[in-house]
């Protein structure tokens, strides 16, 4: 076990460091630099290149980004807020904060929300409710976040006026309800279609007909003794949700105009801007990956039938 | 005792146990009819016969494939019904609602009403022009008579009137004037013969709505929408097809190799399969942009033609596809390739001595293609939801190209006064990724009935 968990986070590792160096080559990809504009003079560039240590060969920029890493400096921004420190930017001014706040109650809600409309679909195959929920979760699935989140800005904010069409600085809880709402759609109506199928396959297992000799009632076969062994696949869900939502985030930051992670990212892409866009890369990056690792690990545990130790296929 | 078991299970056999009672006209040989219909009707159903009549079987895939199939015609055939094109500016008629008549079409219907043959609305034409340009023109009327005229000078905001069975029978009138209601024709004097570099005019005899109204541009909407369906769907067919190749020939490799190629091999997917696309997938799309440029500007070949048509956001969406998507499609080649590898008559068939080769073609191919047509079709939506995306981001398609996405994001910063723009896109990508991932489903329950969920 501890070896195994070892393995994963040496792996996970490298992961990161995998993706920090195809970010860097990227980014150092793009033609032009960071310090041009219609005025600058080729000296100014060279002088600016200079300051930043833009001007030495690029495996040795690459060598000083890792080291730096290691040590918790992300450089300064070039560009964009010029001179100050990237882990400022990204922590220091709620922009990362703004981001897991409006993540985690997505994450909560998609949960909340998709596992028990899953069991209710599962309980009630075949039945007319059955029916109601897979059309509406195909529809989940199948309609894209930014339509979706503009869909409700038209309705609830545009029109009802309920809502801030605004949400800025999330200060009201009425300005979580729309991005939060937008981000969690596909999500909880993947976990809903999971949850339904994996039902489904438990149902059909030896344990649940024994508990039905046993003479239990249905409700409690299904949500105590089948859902226990249904969570596993929404489980490893989980890894690609937090990914998913991170990509939603960048949607819905712009839709709704929340200076957010996803919305600074873009923006630092369209900058140019060297240590910005490292950074939030490798923090985003970092998110995915931890939640990937932890979700690998907590598989493991949940699940005794995997052997630990086997290779995975 | 025992004999009463033998006869509970066996029922059918009975009579030959008692064969001591047989008479010879048993044993006399059979007719031919009687051989005919001794032999059981078994028609042999082809695999994609079979397949398809599952598939015609399922009412959802059935309408969805009818409605994907009324999107392609309304993609591909729409265009060729309606009078706009996607590109085309119609600066007196930008920001229109849906089916919203500009003023000076107003103007023209009315005297279309009034009795004219035909009218020219200079600032409804496409373009940036308003006005006429003076120089020598000729229109050819209803009843085949040519009629030219030359324009002294160039005439802006005006509309001219053609009334070929009256005099004057060519006239204009200012537009702001006609629609304050004082207004006086302004004849033109007209010859037969066309001067040497006359410029032919076409008059309008009725004005095509705009169904879905205009852009800030005076782009009609429908028209976009149209090319944005075509620009989308060839996307996402493109991408599915890019990801089939890369992905069948890698996982196939890795999973006929097997050893230490193998090995190798997939951990490469397993590295790029943990790394999270979309951050990379934004990168690429900047990086890739200018140099894809360049390469456009420079080269001229037919292939490079038809990308540069494309555009550098689409074919840098073709690339990242290249880059990353395929490790999915890949894993699952591999554990198709690993699985058949395995069975009884690719041993069968090695045992006999049947070369590789023939044994990928025969027996590895035909059992993969089930599997590879559900994943490429399964394939086709996500690369829509992804250019759109990235569209709907700014950093797919740029304008006068369109796409799903890109109208959508294009929409967004007038959402509160002009919220069908948003809508009118956003339905068709809805529908179209919809109808798109239930065909997929179908497919994948028609060729692979063991993974109906």
């Amino acid at each position: 076990m501890t070896l195994y968990v070892l393995k994963r986070i040496v792996a996970a590792f490298f992961t990161l460091v995998l993706i920090a160096t195809i970010t860097f080559f990227l980014m150092n990809a793009i033609p032009g630099s960071p310090f041009m504009t219609d005025k600058s003079t080729p000296e100014q560039i060279a002088k600016a290149n200079a300051k930043y240590g833009l001007d030495q060969p690029l495996p040795v920029q690459w060598w000083r980004y890792m080291t730096n890493y290691l040590r918790g400096d992300m450089g300064v921004s070039l560009k964009m807020q010029e001179g100050t420190e990237v882990t400022k930017i990204l922590f220091g001014q709620g922009k990362f904060e703004l981001s897991i706040r409006v993540g985690l109650w997505a994450l909560l809600l998609a949960i909340v929300l998709g596992i028990p409309l899953g069991c209710i679909a599962a309980y009630n195959r075949g039945k007319a409710v059955d029916s109601v929920l897979r059309v509406l979760t195909t529809f989940g699935v199948a309609v894209p976040s930014f339509v979706f989140a503009t869909l409700l800005l038209l309705i609830f904010a545009v029109h009802l006026k309920w809502l801030p069409v605004l949400s800025n600085s999330l200060e009201t809880p009425a300005s979580y309800v729309m991005p939060v709402l937008s981000l969690a759609l596909y999500p909880s109506c993947y976990i809903a279609k999971l949850t339904r199928t994996s039902m489904l396959d438990a149902i059909n297992q030896d344990y649940i007909r024994t508990a039905r000799a046993k003479g239990l009632k249905t409700r409690r076969i299904i949500f105590k003794h089948a859902l226990r062994n249904s969570l596993i696949p929404v489980i490893t869900y989980l890894g690609p949700l937090a990914a998913s939502i991170v990509t939603g985030g960048f949607v819905v930051e712009t839709t709704f105009s929340i200076p957010g992670l996803g919305k600074y990212f873009i923006s630092s892409i369209l900058n140019r801007d060297y240590p910005v866009i490292m950074g939030t890369t490798v923090v985003l990056a970092a998110l995915i990956v931890i939640m990937n690792l932890v979700v690998d690990i907590a598989y493991k545990i949940v699940d005794p039938r995997i052997t630990l130790t086997a290779k995975e296929d | 005792m025992e004999k009463k078991t033998f006869q509970l299970f066996h029922s059918d056999v009975e009579p030959l146990t008692q064969w001591q009672n047989l008479g010879e006209a048993d044993f006399a040989p059979a007719t031919e009819q009687e051989k005919v219909s001794m032999v059981e009707e078994h028609k042999s159903v082809s695999y994609w016969k079979d397949a398809w009549r599952r598939f015609r079987a399922n009412r959802v895939s059935m309408v969805s494939l009818f409605v994907f199939i009324l999107l392609l015609l309304f993609a591909f055939v729409g265009p060729s019904f309606i009078a706009y094109s996607y590109e085309e500016q119609y600066r007196e008629a930008a920001k229109l609602f849906p089916f919203e008549k500009t003023e000076a079409q107003e103007a023209a219907e009315a005297l279309l009403a009034e009795g004219a043959d035909g009218v020219l609305v200079t600032n409804l034409l496409p373009g940036s022009q308003t006005y006429l340009k003076k120089g020598n023109y000729y229109i050819t009327a209803r009843n085949g008579k040519t009629i030219a005229f030359n324009l002294p000078k160039s005439k802006e905001k005006i509309i001219l009137v053609l009334e070929s069975e009256k005099t004057p029978a060519l006239w204009y009138v200012d537009q702001k004037a006609y629609l304050s209601g004082t207004y006086e024709k302004t004849e033109i004097e007209t010859t037969d013969a066309p001067a040497e570099n006359a410029a032919e005019l076409k008059l309008t005899t009725s004005f095509f709505p705009h169904i879905f109204g205009t852009d800030s541009a005076g782009r009609d909407l429908l028209a976009r929408c149209m090319y944005g369906t075509r620009v989308s769907l060839i996307i996402g067919i493109v991408a599915a097809l890019i990801v089939l190749v890369i992905g069948s020939i890698y996982g196939a490799i890795s999973g006929l190799a097997g050893g230490a190629v193998d090995f190798v091999m997939m951990r490469i997917v397993e590295l790029i399969y943990s790394v999270p696309d979309v951050l990379i997938v934004l990168l690429l799309q900047v990086v890739l942009k200018e140099p894809l440029q360049k390469w456009f500007d420079a080269s001229q070949g037919g292939i490079v033609k038809a990308m540069s048509d494309l555009g550098v956001g689409v074919v840098s969406i073709f690339i990242t596809f290249a880059l990353l998507y395929w490790v999915g499609m890949a894993r699952i080649v591999r554990g198709q390739v690993l699985m058949l590898k395995k069975q009884e008559y690719v041993t069968a068939a090695r045992a006999l001595g049947v070369p590789g080769g023939r044994i990928v073609k025969r027996h590895l191919i035909p059992n993969c293609v089930g599997q590879l047509v559900i994943t490429t079709c399964l394939q086709i939506p996500s690369a829509i939801f992804l250019e759109s995306f990235l569209s709907f981001l700014g950093m797919g398609v740029s304008a006068p190209m369109a796409s799903l996405g890109s109208l959508c994001s294009d929409a967004l910063d007038v959402l509160q006064n002009y919220p069908y723009r948003m809508l009118c896109p956003a339905i068709i990508l809805t529908i179209l990724v919809l109808s798109l991932n239930l065909v997929g489903d179908g497919i994948r329950d028609a060729l692979d009935p063991r993974l109906k969920k």
